[in-house]
């Protein structure tokens, strides 16, 4: 395929050029590698001055001490010293112990997928409104979050009609109990895509594999073990990719609308650390340091993906 | 299949059922149940937002009565139109530029091959992964100094280059499956690649722009960041970072920031309603087959 019908229509090689396979130099070809060069070069272009060169750049701002009027070179050491500070790693753990909202974030999303995949009366409906919070702005889903948490909120009322009226809960105000809500959000929030991803691969499943089981006698459960699990295997791990990756990256709007990072550095994240340090103090070397952190985590988990990616062919 | 055992005779008097019928009855009301009670979370925010705007922040406080008065003051809070319309219009430039360098892009990658385009296409692909605060110090210092957050235009670029690696990988993703004997076919009969582009390739790319277009449209119509520091000028906000600089000044009354939720809020429920098909193809792209 490769060698398309276009690459046989040769034309005669000038004399004296070094030999090369003849398919790669027709004049049909070089027209359409130039045109192909051609079409990629705004993209490229975008892409360089956009993403690649400020990687650069932001190596460079890592090691100085930068407030936007004067620049000191620090040098290497500027890493190491971030090493050493608290604040950074007390904001790590805050991502970590994020990440224990993963299974949940998860496990939900499988089990309304089974629910909508048994398709009783009206099933289509449900899915539209399972769906529905995957299009709002999780600006909004965090002021209804923040509404929800409240001390005069929805949880404190639903505990005053279940008979708990001496517990009220004040999650958001409380340095230990602030990234529960948070994680909770986060939850909700990636409820819609992950259900999404999971009725696809259940829709790709064989339903006759299934009634073959139910014959032979499987229960219900060993027929979700070991026939839909390990059908829906590729869906689980891009949807923990997508996970994972938005659980370091995409929760700067619900914290910042929710809780500013706060009570103190309880609910700060990585992301949200690089937006305070670099416009709330002004530090923008520092800034540049913690934003490079981060790329580094999703390195990892890019490399992650790209192995699922590869795995597929 | 059970339920045929049922003729029209018996619907007086309920037949008897077998103990595997009542179970699977009830197995279904459970899972009724259930289900209702999901779609009363997901629910939860719409209900939310509709019921508190219709109240005043006193009626809130108290929680009960209603009033219009937040939806009547809600324009002097939240210039909503101003931000509607912002938010319109960086949208559909961020989207235009997205669709254009994305789409020639793919379709060079697809059937266009030079030397070296597979590991332009794998470098392209990867910067799906770099997070924008990976590159927000650098990235707002340039755009900064070439006096481009005071306008549309650098929230709009940034938009771009975010939005065209996962474009690109969708579109090559695509293209793909377009034979290559059509492409030949149309350059044989001297159309050559802008018309093989515009007249050829353009009509059969349908799915996939209305896919780049929806899920870039509720990407950027929802984000908060890039706007919030790449345009300076508060007359220039769009209605999402509108309503987060509002909510962090922790000054408004609730009713009518969740007023301001819900008219922000609409626009993206109503591209989802309308185009829920291609969100899910975009997001499952290459690995259903």
């Amino acid at each position: 395929m490769a060698i398309s019908a276009l690459d046989l229509r040769r034309t005669p090689r000038r004399a004296g050029s070094r030999f090369r396979p003849t398919y790669s130099t027709s004049l049909l070809t070089r027209r359409r590698r130039r045109m192909g060069l051609v079409l990629t070069l705004p993209a490229l272009v975008l892409i360089t001055l956009l993403i690649v060169v400020p990687i650069g750049q932001a190596v460079y701002y890592s090691m100085t001490e930068w407030n936007g009027v004067t620049t000191t070179w620090i040098g290497p050491s500027a890493w190491t010293q971030a090493f050493h500070n608290p604040t950074m790693w007390r904001v790590l753990e805050n991502n970590a112990l994020l990440l224990l909202s993963v299974p949940f974030a998860l496990g939900i999303p499988l089990c309304i997928a089974v629910l909508l995949h048994q398709k009783v009366a009206g099933w289509k409906i449900f899915r539209s409104i399972y769906f529905l919070p995957t299009a709002i702005s999780w600006v909004v889903i965090g002021l209804v979050a923040e509404h929800f948490f409240a001390y005069s909120g929805t949880l404190n009322s639903m505990l005053d009609w279940l008979g708990f009226s001496h517990s009220h809960t004040n999650l958001l105000g409380n340095e230990s109990t602030a990234l529960i809500a948070l994680g909770v959000t986060f939850i909700f929030s990636m409820i819609g895509t992950n259900t999404m991803l999971f009725l696809t691969g259940l829709a790709t499943l064989d339903p006759s594999q299934e009634e073959a089981a139910r014959i032979d006698g499987a229960s219900s459960w060993k027929i979700f073990r070991h026939i839909t699990i390990p059908h829906l295997t590729r869906f689980i791990q891009l949807a923990f990719v997508i996970t994972i990756i938005s659980a370091f990256s995409a929760l700067f709007s619900l914290i910042f609308v929710m809780t500013g990072g706060g009570p103190g550095y309880s609910t700060t994240t990585m992301e949200f650390l690089v937006y305070q340090t670099g416009f709330a103090q002004a530090q923008f070397g520092t800034a540049a340091l913690y934003g490079l952190i981060l790329f580094i985590i999703m390195c990892v988990v890019g490399v992650f993906q790209l192995r699922l990616l590869g795995a597929k062919d | 299949m059970s339920t045929a055992l049922v003729t029209p005779a018996h619907v007086a008097t309920p037949p008897k059922l077998t103990p595997r019928q009542i179970r699977r009855r009830v197995a279904r009301a459970v899972l009724l149940v259930v289900m209702i009670l999901v779609a009363g979370v997901m629910l939860y925010p719409f209900v939310v937002m509709l019921v508190t705007s219709f109240k005043t922040e006193s009626q809130y406080l108290i929680g009960r009565g209603s009033s219009l008065q937040s939806w009547k003051d809600l324009n002097q809070t939240l210039p909503i139109y101003q931000e509607l319309l912002n938010s319109t219009i960086i949208c559909s430039a961020s989207i235009f530029i997205v669709l254009v360098v994305g789409g020639a892009a793919g379709f060079a990658f697809a059937k266009l091959q030079f030397r070296g385009s597979n590991v332009v296409f794998l470098t392209v692909v990867s910067a799906m992964m770099v997070p924008l605060q990976a590159i927000l110090m650098p990235e707002f210092v340039n755009m900064a100094k070439l006096g481009l957050t005071t306008s549309y235009f650098g929230a709009v670029i940034v938009y771009a280059a975010l939005g065209t690696p996962f474009s690109i990988f969708l579109f090559t993703t695509y293209f793909r499956r377009i034979p290559d004997e059509l492409i030949e076919a149309g350059i044989v009969d001297g159309l050559g690649y802008t018309g093989v582009l515009t007249r050829l390739i353009l009509p059969m790319a349908l799915p996939a722009i209305a896919t780049v277009t929806v899920l870039q449209f509720i990407q950027i119509w929802d984000d908060l960041l890039v706007g919030l520091l790449f345009l300076q000028n508060p007359s220039q906000r769009p209605i999402t970072v509108g309503l987060a600089a509002l909510a962090a000044g922790r000054t408004t009354s609730i009713p009518e920031l969740l007023a301001g939720s819900l008219v922000s809020a609409l626009p993206a429920m109503l591209v989802y309603l309308g185009f829920q098909r291609f969100l899910i193809q975009g997001l499952t792209m290459g690995i259903d087959r």
